[in-house]
C-alpha cells in the first residue's frame, strides 16, 4: 500500500483487457489491498457471453422494480418501490432503491441490484472528486454523463441497469435516464423497471406541469402503488422524494400492505358464498339439521 | 420460468380433528409479471365434503376441473352416492395419467371428509403420482415457502377454528415470499358435524 | 476474451453447489449467526461436520453457503485483509466496514462471481446487533434477520412471520428493531433448522449457533436429522 491514492485505472477499457491476461497470484494481490490489479477478473473462457448467461443461472442476482421520476413546476418528484426478487422468490421487501449521491443528486435503481449499488457508489466518488477539483457542485448533466461513460465502457459485458439521475443545479432541475446499454436521455418524465408500464399509465394520466408539490408527490406515490398492485415483481414500500432548489427531501414512505387498504378500504365479506362452492352459515345450519339423512357415500 | 408458474398459485390442505381445511390464494397472473385478477380462487367444490384445489396453468385447471366434476356427477347419478375423497383422488390420478405424454400442466390437491368424517388429503404431480399424507399437503409455484411455514406451524388434531387459524397463517406467510401468488386468500373448512365454512383472507396486495 | 494459453473442456463447470443453510438474527444487544454442518455434492454427503460460520474480527461473524471452494477462498482473502486493516489502523475492523469490504470484494468478481451466498453478523459501533445479507455479486442490505442457502425459501417465511417489523423505509420512521430476547431467538433458530432439515436434503446433521453479545462470543449446538 502506498498511501491513500485513488486509482481509477479500472475505468480504462484497455488496461482492463490486459489485466485479465496477467498470470499472477491474484489472491496475493487481493490480500495486498491492491484491489485494482485484479479488478474485474475475467473468466478464462472462450465464449464470454455464453459464460455470463450460464453464471446468471447460478448466482441469480436481485432484479425487478418500478421506479419513476418527473419534472414539474416546483422541482422533481422521484418515487420507487422496494422489492428485490431472485426469479419468483422475493429476496427483500426493504431495498433502498433511491441512492442519495449527494444532497442535490439522487439516483434510482432498476435491474441488477449489485450493479446499481456499486456503480452509483462509484458515481458518488466521481462527483465528490469533481467537486474537490472544481470547487463547485457537479451539474446533473455532467454527473449523468460520467455514469453513462462508465457504463458504456462495460457495454456487452452483461451489466444490467436502468437508472435515473435527478438533481438540482445552476440550470434548475435536471433529469436523465441512463442504462447499461449506454443510453443517456434527457427528459421530463421517466419510469423504469418491470412495472414501469403500469406506472406510466397512472403518471401520464395525472401529470400536469403546474401540480403543487403535494399533488405531485401523491401522483408519484399513486403511480408506484398501482404498479406494485399489478406487477408481480414490484412491491414493499413506496418511497417518494422531492428535489427542490435546496436539495432533496424524502417526503413519504408507505408500506403497500397498508397503503392498498387506505386507497381501497376492505369491507368484511358477508356473502361468503361468493367463492367457488363455499357454504354459507344458513346453509350450514340447514345442513346440520338434516345431518343424519345427509350421510352418504 | 416454467409453464407451471405462468399463472402463479398457492394451495394448501390440512387435516384436523374430524375436519379438513383447504386454502388458496386469489391471484391470477398472465405473462408472468402481470396480475390480471385478484379474486380468482383455485378451489373447486366437488360435493359438500370434498374440495379440489388446482395449481399450474389456468387453462388446464379449468379443463380438468370440468372433466372431474363431470366424472363425479356421472358417478353420483349412476351409483346414487357421492365419491369418497379417496376414490375421487384415484379418479384424478387416473385422469392425469391418461395424458401421460401430453399432460395437463396442473398439480391437484384433494381434501375432504369420508363417510365416517375421517379427513383425507392428497396432492399429486402433473401426471398423477399421488402422495397422500395425514398432516398437510401443498402445491403451487413456490412449494418450498409453503412447506417451510406448514412444517413449523402445523399441529395435529386441531379443532376447525384453530385449523382455520393455522392454515390462514401458513397461506399468508408463505405467499409473502413469492412474487407470483398472494393478493388475498380463501379458506374452506369442512367439518364432520357443523357443515362447511368459507372465509376470505385479507393480505398484502403486492 | 480468453487469456492466452487458456484451455477449455466442453463440459466443465467452475462451480458446484455444496448446499447448506446459514441464518442470522440481530437483537438490541446481541446477534446470533447459525449454520448447519452438512456439506454435500449432488446426492452425496461429503461431510457431516463442516462449519460454515467464521469469526472475521472481534465484532464480526460471517457465514457462507453455496460453493464451499469459493466461500473458503473468499474468507481466506477477507481474513488477510482484516489483519491488514488492523495493522494499518491500529484497531480491528468493525462489522459495518467489513460489510462494505465484502460487498466490494464480491463485486470485483462481477464477471466471474464467487458462487457463495453470505451473511455477515456483528455488533455495530453502538453495540447493537447487525445482520448484512448479500447476493452473489455483492448487493447488500442491513436487516434484522436473514437466511441464505438451500433452506432459504423454507425458513424465510417463518422468520417473517415471527420477526417482521415495520420497514425501515417507512416515513415517519418507526423503530424496526427485533423485539426478541436472546433466549427466545436461540429457540426460534433451532426450530427453523429443525424445519429445514425435515424438508431440505442439503440441510442436516448438526446446527451450530454463534451467539455474540457484550460479553463476547459463545457457541451452542443441536443435533439435526442425519438422513
Amino acid at each position: 500500500m502506498n498511501g491513500p491514492t485513488l486509482d481509477f485505472s479500472f475505468l480504462d477499457a484497455t488496461a482492463r483487457g490486459s489485466m485479465a491476461s496477467k498470470h499472477v497470484d491474484e489472491s496475493l494481490d487481493a490480500i495486498d489491498g491492491n484491489m485494482h490489479e485484479c479488478n474485474f477478473k475475467a473468466p478464462a473462457v472462450e465464449d464470454f457471453e455464453g459464460f455470463q448467461r450460464e453464471v446468471i443461472n447460478y448466482v441469480k442476482p436481485n432484479h425487478g422494480t418500478t421506479t419513476l421520476a418527473f419534472i414539474f413546476e416546483h422541482g422533481i418528484v422521484v418515487a420507487v418501490d422496494s422489492r428485490a426478487s431472485q426469479g419468483p422468490y422475493i429476496s427483500s421487501q426493504t431495498v433502498k432503491k433511491v441512492i442519495e449521491i449527494n444532497p442535490f443528486l439522487l439516483g434510482t435503481m432498476a435491474g441488477g441490484a449489485a450493479d446499481c449499488q456499486f456503480w452509483q457508489r462509484n458515481l458518488g466518488i466521481q462527483c465528490r472528486l469533481h467537486e474537490l477539483e472544481n470547487g463547485k457542485r457537479i451539474t446533473v448533466r455532467a454527473a449523468s454523463k460520467l455514469l453513462a461513460n462508465t457504463l458504456y465502457s462495460y457495454k456487452g459485458k452483461g451489466l444490467s441497469m436502468g437508472t435515473m439521475v435527478a438533481g438540482w443545479d445552476l440550470n434548475g432541475p435536471g433529469l436523465y435516464y441512463v442504462d447499461s446499454e449506454g443510453t443517456r436521455l434527457k427528459g421530463q418524465r421517466f419510469s423504469v423497471g418491470s412495472g414501469s408500464l403500469f406506472a406510466y399509465g397512472v403518471l401520464d394520466q395525472g401529470y400536469k406541469w403546474d401540480l403543487t408539490v403535494e399533488e405531485a408527490c401523491e401522483l408519484g406515490r399513486r403511480a408506484i402503488y398501482h404498479a406494485t398492485f399489478r406487477d408481480a415483481f414490484s412491491g414493499g414500500t413506496v418511497s417518494v422524494y422531492h428535489v427542490g432548489a435546496n436539495g432533496w427531501t424524502k417526503v413519504t414512505g408507505d408500506d403497500v400492505g397498508e397503503l392498498h387498504f387506505s386507497y381501497y378500504p376492505a369491507t368484511p365479506v358477508d356473502d361468503v358464498d361468493a367463492h367457488c362452492g363455499g357454504e354459507g352459515k344458513k346453509e350450514a345450519e340447514a345442513r346440520a339439521a338434516t345431518e343424519a339423512s345427509a350421510m352418504e357415500t | 420460468m416454467s409453464i407451471m408458474s405462468y399463472n402463479g398459485a398457492a394451495v394448501i390442505a390440512m387435516t384436523g380433528k374430524d375436519c379438513v381445511a383447504i386454502a388458496s390464494d386469489l391471484r391470477l397472473g398472465i405473462n408472468q409479471n402481470q396480475t390480471a385478477a385478484v379474486d380468482y380462487s383455485k378451489l373447486h367444490k366437488i360435493h359438500d365434503r370434498l374440495y379440489l384445489g388446482l395449481t399450474g396453468l389456468i387453462a388446464d385447471q379449468l379443463t380438468l376441473a370440468q372433466k372431474l366434476k363431470f366424472k363425479h356427477d356421472m358417478y353420483e347419478l349412476r351409483e346414487n352416492r357421492v365419491m369418497s375423497p379417496k376414490v375421487f383422488g384415484a379418479v384424478v390420478s387416473a385422469t392425469l395419467y391418461e395424458k401421460r405424454f401430453s399432460p395437463y400442466y396442473t398439480e391437484p390437491v384433494v381434501a375432504g371428509l369420508d363417510a365416517d368424517g375421517k379427513p383425507y388429503i392428497t396432492s399429486m404431480d402433473l401426471i398423477g403420482a399421488d402422495a397422500s399424507t395425514d398432516d398437510f399437503v401443498v402445491a403451487g409455484d413456490n412449494v418450498e415457502s409453503l412447506f417451510g411455514v406448514c412444517e413449523s406451524f402445523y399441529k395435529r388434531d386441531l379443532d376447525p377454528e384453530a385449523l382455520f387459524e393455522v392454515i390462514s397463517h401458513c397461506l399468508t406467510s408463505g405467499v409473502n415470499r413469492d412474487c407470483l401468488s398472494g393478493w388475498g386468500g380463501v379458506v374452506t373448512v369442512v367439518t364432520k358435524g357443523n357443515g362447511t365454512f368459507t372465509r376470505t383472507l385479507k393480505s398484502r396486495m403486492d | 476474451m480468453a487469456p492466452e494459453g487458456a484451455r477449455q473442456h466442453a463440459n466443465w463447470s467452475p462451480y458446484d453447489n455444496n448446499g447448506g443453510t446459514v441464518l442470522a438474527v440481530a437483537g438490541e444487544n446481541y446477534v446470533i449467526c447459525a449454520s448447519d454442518t452438512r456439506m454435500s455434492t449432488g446426492y452425496s454427503i461429503l461431510t457431516r461436520n463442516y462449519e460454515k460460520v467464521d469469526q472475521m474480527s472481534p465484532k464480526t461473524l460471517m457465514a457462507s453457503a453455496g460453493f464451499m471452494a469459493d466461500a473458503q477462498t473468499l474468507k481466506k482473502t477477507l481474513k488477510a485483509r482484516c489483519k491488514q486493516y488492523e495493522f494499518q489502523n491500529k484497531k480491528p475492523i468493525g462489522c459495518v466496514s467489513f460489510a462494505q469490504m465484502l460487498s466490494n470484494t464480491l463485486y470485483y468478481r462481477r464477471f466471474f462471481p464467487y458462487y457463495a451466498f453470505n451473511i455477515v453478523a456483528g455488533l455495530d459501533a453502538e453495540g447493537k446487533g447487525a445482520v448484512f445479507t448479500y447476493d452473489a455479486v455483492g448487493s447488500y442490505e442491513r436487516t434484522n434477520y436473514s437466511c441464505q442457502g438451500s433452506g432459504q425459501a423454507l425458513i424465510m417465511p417463518v422468520l417473517d412471520n415471527q420477526l417482521k417489523t415495520v420497514s425501515p423505509l417507512v416515513l415517519p420512521a418507526v423503530s424496526s428493531a427485533t423485539p426478541l430476547s436472546e433466549a427466545a431467538a436461540i429457540e426460534l433458530i433451532k426450530d427453523c433448522f429443525a424445519t429445514a432439515a425435515e424438508r431440505d436434503i442439503y440441510t442436516g446433521d448438526r446446527v451450530e449457533l454463534w451467539i455474540m453479545n457484550a460479553d463476547g462470543v459463545r457457541k451452542e449446538e443441536m443435533p439435526l436429522r442425519l438422513d
